[in-house]
């Protein structure tokens, strides 16, 4: 049967692409010329929300703004909730300053997107801005300010416009800003304090309050303290339990808890350097970081400028290899190519640095190969 | 083939169409003064007889002896003039100016191609890959892609080959990969160059995969793994290779035996190098080729045993050449031999080679030893024979892309990132023990 | 065949994707593809102000980094987990500083000081920031090996340089360690610019402060800190912990009542800790009211709901054995101690150190051997100061041969004695007449410590006083080849006494000249082959000079060069 003739494209086609969450097509079908309502608009602010394809979003902000409905503040709530999915703040921003008028949507997503993209410090100011213009500061406001202060990671802060909830906008403060609270200070790294500020909560804490300070302890490397949590929440809710738990194997010492200040006398009996014949000591040797003793050449940049660049040969081979590092996953290993002979220094500082950055490393240069590894290179020296 | 033709002639047979092809094809293999003049003879002979226009293949013929015999504008005349021509002349005309380093030509004459096939495209970048341009070579094996053409193994082979000497494993690997998709995955001279490829990219693992899974071998694959493990420093398994060819009843040549010596040079095998030397003679009575004086003078040389090293160089046949004398010189410097330096260094300017970097290699001995009057001297002297330093540069592949420097390369977009790591590992470094050598001031690349 | 022609070139478009098979689309030179919009991340850039990276930084292969180094850290391989932590310095996934942390606490936990401050020190130096915890983490490992003044002075730059605020941590951890460190003014400074900081008063904080104080037994600066904190608090102290502390000053100025009615008000506290306990425990303990302390330990055992409320820990049962010990009641220690495990506690090596110090010092070797004897099924590894403590017992029981088995077992398991150890396991030894024993830990032990006069004079007189003098001309030997004592004139001179007994003093000198004879040899023999392989070479070159590879017709130019390469030659040497 022959195909029927082409349809032009409609703005059912168009619908459907957007539903489908196809954005690149759909944007097609508009570039010739198929114009979006605005449902389509809303479907592909989604869309290219989702995707976080900072392109795609531009381009249907480009529509958008050559479409009947580019004055529309719900969508254009959406255009600003798009960019900073698609984390451009930037874009987000003018959007904003360009609004013909705002409602509290506009200004929470602005603060949140601020929050999401690590400017917590842009979100606080607009929070000032929201007083200077007196507008109705609502418990969604509070929630956004909090999360811009978890992102600032500003302790002071939140806890000072937590306190002005109730003293000074009346709001009663309910879970979702005591959790807020519990973020800034998880993302401050202020792990006990979360478990104290845990322990004054009004309410009974709940496994989402738990499962928040483990992901905190788990991010900051606090491994008493998710163990702990975790603890918690199967005895909250066993369904939660952790299959396969490696246990975490005891520390050396209790020094914190265990009541015997001043009755260790360890020093009267263990020797205060490495041994003489020591492996590690043998290993390390040249380091300076055997012993307790803290090694304060903290700052390369301090030597002086000629000095440094003495120190450091800029040969080719080395650039290679440093872009190489910088550009690959740890421990695998690099190939370098080079057209003439690799110079002795080089050979030894490859060697070296094949230890240090525990990698093979294998430079071939015009006669050879020279397989770098652990500190020793398949050529033997000879080359 | 002539002398038949001038009997034919006086025989007063008329010479057919194919009688021509088969003496300008003939004239093609043997590319000489006698064969040009004898091949013009022949041109003159069919422009007579309206051949070289209305014949393709008399036509195509005479295109291929002019570009073999370096003619290659002539081979455009005869081109031009064809009446009639199809993708055979059209390619023999993109080889012809390959050949003869016209690339701009050929990629005229390429572009001008209506219709291209894997050869037009195999003449490109296998001329590409002959001439040493193998950046060009791979470019153009992607606009092959591309295109949608699909490669031959002859295509494959080049393109493995340009991949060797860039040293792209990652790109060899997406070459490797398309090669097990085609018919040909199992044609040797493929696995031959994939061996070769992959022992070049200092990845003997997969080179010794390769090699085990051919069905069958040739002597070239055998040579291949085994100059693979020699000059990647697993001397043990290159000689046991070396032994399992002979098992097999293949019988080593002179490729083999390089293999051999060089792995012997690298484990300090000196004995067994000897033998192997020896045997090669006596044995196989395969005539020593100076790479196998090389692998000797190695032999010697690494072992410290420096005269004997010498005496290698005063018996054999032939005029040292650059290289030997250079690692000659590299085991000076590591001996700290200065007078044994500087006469190595003489013979080098008897060879009058260009040679940058044994000037360089002698004036480091000289400063190591402080003997900084000494490294002047060498450095007025390449000032006055006007040798100049070949520009050292190392590359490095990062996901299918090359990425060059050289000595305090600035260029790179990285530029920032990599200084900054090499300033930190160069701290480490230096924490680890190592203590930089400025003795070596003249560097390889440093201006 | 095709249903529809749609299908058919769906078809063909496939065909010619599966015969196309594209080349990375990256390939060849970075020159040749256009830029890669590449957003470098923002720790690599060195121009970006050196804030530590957010919280946010732990996604994707950052995340699966802190995930791996994590996992090592929880199966106890803290050394790949370091190392693998370094190696991702240099690649394109650098830990963040969140990883590094991590590692860092797991370092501390298991005492390993120098690792951590390598590890700092390579961090810092590869220009990952570090955050509060990490901060927190150096402070309290530097007061923890017993060095506060470098903590100090780290907190000093901290203060100066970092772009943040301490946290109420900070001042935990820098408070805590310095009074540990006996440093009281320095932490009555660091709580004085605490609450010119604005900082909320810790009760935490002025516990530390007051324990301090009740070290030095001084009861009016105990209270006084009592007292600025309820005013601080508003006159009602809530948290339990201070209480303890409260009491020890009532003690110590001999107000017992007031100790005792702070007592009751401790145990009417609703916030009571392990630790505010164990203070208020060992208060009593210490103070002659055992029985109440053991009263009080028994309410805190049936508070004890793990998960709900810690009201026990190492630190009360360590108390309660202290306090049965000081009772001369070593049973009913032991059966405590025994009893921990039941509570979820587990004792770490001081606590045993300290059963073991106590059963010993009373002359209970057999039963500190016995509790010794438990500490490997307890997972807990014995210190220096274990086998110290048991190997001095052992020699006071005279039993020399298990005090020398407990040192070999000491140095075998890796760990590493003094010198003035080994002096009194050589010294005991010999007493008891074991001379070849003691020699045979000598050899042992020379290897590795870095004997001194006394050590080396010592085993000399015992072999010389035996009439072993060739053995002790041996040592000698070995002496004069280690670099690090002095073999000076009164050391010569003390060997000659020795030696004139048999009128064999001459002997030395000729060991020692000997001793030079060979050093010298070696020398020559070194300086000799460096000069052999040269003359060699230059024989090997000469009787090449005039080689057909230098040609056969020697032009002007050429003997020119030569003479040229001639005067190099006299230059140089």
């Amino acid at each position: 049967s022959p195909a029927p003739p082409p349809q032009p494209p409609s703005i059912t086609d168009l619908t459907r692409l957007c539903r489908e969450g196809k954005v690149k097509e759909a944007i097609e079908l508009m570039d010739k010329g198929v114009k979006a309502d605005a449902g389509c608009f809303a479907l592909l602010f989604d869309s290219c929300g989702q995707s976080k394809s900072l392109e795609d979003a531009k381009k249907a902000h480009d529509h958008f703004l050559q479409s009947t409905f580019r004055s529309d503040l719900t969508l254009n709530n959406k255009v600003i909730e798009m960019y900073g999915n698609c984390k451009s703040m930037t874009d987000a921003r003018r959007v904003f300053d360009h609004m013909p008028n705002r409602d509290m949507d506009s200004w929470h997503l602005m603060m949140r997107g601020y929050a999401n993209n690590t400017n917590g410090d842009e979100a606080l100011q607009l929070f000032e801005q929201m007083n200077e213009l007196g507008l109705e500061i609502t418990s969604e406001t509070l929630l956004a300010v909090l999360s811009a202060c978890a992102s600032a990671e500003d302790v002071e802060d939140a806890f000072l416009h937590f306190e002005s909830m109730k003293s000074k906008y009346g709001i009663e403060p309910v879970v979702g800003h005591y959790m807020g609270l519990l973020d800034v200070l998880g993302q401050s790294a202020y792990l006990k304090e979360a478990e104290e500020f845990i322990d004054q909560l009004p309410f009974e804490p709940t496994v989402a309050v738990w499962e928040k300070l483990k992901h905190y302890a788990r991010a900051h490397g606090d491994f008493d303290l998710e163990d702990y949590t975790e603890e918690l929440i199967v005895s909250l809710d066993p369904s939660k339990a952790v299959a396969n738990k490696i246990p975490m194997p005891p520390p050396k010492k209790y020094t914190a808890i265990n009541m015997l200040d001043g009755r260790n006398r360890i020093i009267e009996y263990k020797n205060p350097t490495l041994y003489k014949d020591d492996e590690k000591l043998k290993a390390l040797s040249g380091m300076k970081e055997a012993g307790y003793v803290p090694d304060t050449r903290y700052v390369l940049h301090d030597i002086d400028q000629e000095a440094k660049e003495q120190a450091l040969l800029y040969h080719s081979e080395r650039l290679a290899i440093a872009y190489g590092l910088i550009s690959t996953p740890p421990r695998t290993p690099l190939r370098i190519i080079k057209n003439l002979r690799v110079c002795g220094d080089c050979h030894n500082a490859i060697k070296i640095m094949s230890r240090i950055v525990g990698r093979e490393l294998i430079v071939r240069d015009n006669k050879r190969f020279h397989h770098f590894k652990d500190g020793k290179c398949s050529c033997g020296d000879y080359w | 083939a002539a002398s038949k033709f001038v009997q034919m002639r006086e025989a007063a047979i008329e010479p057919n169409h194919i009688t021509f092809i088969t003496l300008l094809s003939a004239c093609a293999h043997y590319p000489s003064r006698s064969s040009i003049s004898f091949g013009t003879a022949i041109h003159a002979h069919v422009r007579k007889l309206g051949l070289d226009i209305n014949d393709v293949m008399v036509g195509t013929a005479l295109i291929d002896m002019y570009a073999k015999c370096g003619r290659v504008e002539s081979a455009r005349l005869a081109f031009d003039q064809m009446g009639v021509r199809n993708l055979v002349s059209w390619n023999t005309m993109i080889d012809g100016y390959m050949r003869n380093g016209k690339f701009e030509d050929a990629l005229q004459v390429f572009d001008g191609l209506p219709v291209k096939n894997a050869i037009s495209w195999t003449a490109l970048i296998g001329g590409f890959v002959k001439k040493d341009y193998h950046e060009e070579a791979l470019e153009c094996f992607r606009e092959m892609q591309l295109s949608g053409v699909a490669p031959d193994y002859v295509t494959v082979i080049a393109v493995i080959a340009a991949c060797a000497n860039l040293g792209t494993l990652g790109l060899g690997l997406w070459v490797h990969r398309l090669v097990m998709t085609q018919d040909f995955r199992n044609n040797v001279k493929v696995s031959n160059s994939l061996i070769d490829m992959y022992s070049r990219c200092g990845c003997i693992d997969l080179a010794r995969q390769v090699f085990d899974r051919m069905p069958q071998r040739t002597l070239v694959s055998w040579n291949s793994i085994i100059v693979g493990f020699a000059v990647n420093g697993l001397a043990d398994e290159a000689l046991s290779y070396f032994n399992s060819m002979q098992e097999e009843g293949f019988k080593p040549d002179g490729v083999s035996y390089t293999g051999a010596l060089m792995a012997c040079s690298h484990a300090g095998l000196i004995g067994e190098g000897l033998r192997i030397f020896e045997h090669m003679k006596r044995v196989r009575r395969i005539l020593p080729r100076i790479e196998h004086y090389g692998c000797l003078v190695d032999l010697y040389s690494r072992a410290g045993r420096l005269e004997e090293a010498l005496n290698v160089l005063k018996n054999m046949p032939m005029k040292p050449n650059e290289v030997i004398l250079g690692s000659l010189l590299a085991a000076c410097r590591t001996q700290g031999n200065i007078g044994l330096a500087e006469n190595v260094m003489n013979y080098l300017i008897e060879l009058d080679s260009g040679g940058d970097s044994n000037y360089v290699l002698l004036s480091n001995i000289y400063a190591a030893v402080g003997k900084w009057d000494g490294a002047n001297k060498v450095r007025r002297r390449m000032k006055e024979r006007g040798i100049q330093k070949k520009p050292g540069f190392s590359s490095i592949e990062i996901d299918s892309s090359i990425h060059k420097f050289v000595s305090g390369d600035k260029s790179h977009e990285e530029k920032d990132h990599i200084y900054a790591a090499l300033e930190f590992l160069s701290f480490e470094l230096q924490l680890c023990g190592y203590i930089p050598d400025f003795s070596g001031k003249e560097s390889y690349e440093d201006g | 065949s095709f249903s529809s022609p749609e299908e058919a070139a769906a078809e063909r478009r496939r065909r010619k994707r599966q015969l196309r098979m594209e080349p990375p689309l990256s390939a060849l030179n970075r020159t040749q593809t256009a830029p890669k919009p590449l957003q470098s991340p923002y720790y690599l850039n060195p121009n970006n102000p050196k804030l530590p990276e957010h919280v946010s930084a732990l996604t994707g292969n950052r995340l699966n980094l802190h995930n791996r180094i994590l996992t090592l850290i929880r199966e106890n391989d803290l050394d790949e987990a370091a190392l693998y932590t370094r190696h991702s310095i240099y690649s394109n996934c650098r830990p963040t500083i969140f990883t590094i942390n991590a590692v860092l606490a797991a370092l501390l936990r298991q005492s390993r000081y120098s690792d951590l401050l390598s590890l700092h020190r390579f961090i810092t130096q590869a220009g990952v920031v570090p955050n509060i915890i990490t901060h927190n983490l150096v402070f309290q490992t530097y007061l923890d090996c017993r060095k506060p003044d470098t903590a100090l002075e780290h907190y000093k730059q901290f203060l100066n340089d970092a772009p943040m605020n301490p946290s109420p941590t900070t001042y935990r951890v820098l408070i805590k360690g310095l009074i540990d460190n006996s440093k009281l003014e320095r932490a009555m400074d660091i709580k004085t610019e605490m609450d010119s900081k604005g900082f909320a008063p810790d009760p935490l904080v002025y516990h530390y402060l007051m324990l301090g104080h009740a070290r030095v037994s001084d009861g009016d600066a105990i209270l006084r800190l009592y007292e600025e904190l309820r005013e601080r608090l508003g006159g009602v102290v809530q948290d339990g912990i201070v209480f303890g502390c409260l009491m020890k000053g009532y003690f110590v100025k001999g107000m017992e009542k007031e100790a005792m009615e702070c007592y009751e008000e401790a145990l009417g506290k609703k916030k009571m800790s392990a630790v505010g306990y164990n203070s208020v425990l060992d208060a009593l303990s210490k103070n002659g009211r055992f029985d109440e302390a053991l009263r009080l330990f028994d309410r805190m055992m049936k508070e004890h709901e793990p998960l709900k409320r810690l009201s026990v820990n190492l630190g009360s049962f360590n108390v309660i054995v202290d306090g049965y010990c000081d009772e001369g009641r070593f049973e009913e220690a032991m059966e405590v101690f025994r009893k921990m495990g039941e509570y979820r506690c587990s004792p770490d090596t001081l606590s045993f150190n300290n059963l073991i110090d106590r059963l010993c010092d009373n002359g209970r070797i057999v039963e500190a051997e016995e509790v010794y004897g438990e500490m490997e099924g307890k997972g807990v590894s014995p210190d220096e100061f274990t086998y110290g403590l048991l190997m001095d017992a052992c020699f006071r029981e005279n039993r020399a041969d298990d005090a020398a088995a407990y040192f070999r077992k000491m140095v075998d398991s890796g760990l590493r004695p003094n010198l003035a150890v080994y002096n009194r396991l050589v010294g005991g030894l010999v007493k008891v007449g074991k001379i070849d024993e003691a020699k045979g830990f000598f050899e042992l032990m020379v290897k590795k410590l870095k004997m001194d006069v006394t050590s080396y004079q010592f085993i000399m007189k015992v072999l010389s006083d035996e009439g072993r003098l060739d053995e002790m001309l041996k040592i000698v030997d070995t002496l004069l080849d280690d670099n690090g004592v002095d073999f000076d004139e009164e050391f010569q001179e003390f060997v000659k006494g020795e030696l004139r007994k048999e009128g064999r003093e001459e002997e030395l000198t000729k060991l020692m000249e000997e001793k030079e004879r060979l050093k010298a040899e070696a020398k020559a023999k070194e300086i000799e082959a460096a000069e052999a392989a040269k003359r060699s070479a230059r024989a090997a070159v000469a009787s090449l000079l005039p080689s057909k590879l230098f040609g056969n017709k020697e032009t002007d130019l050429e003997s020119k060069r030569e003479g040229e390469i001639q005067a190099l030659n006299e230059e140089n040497t």
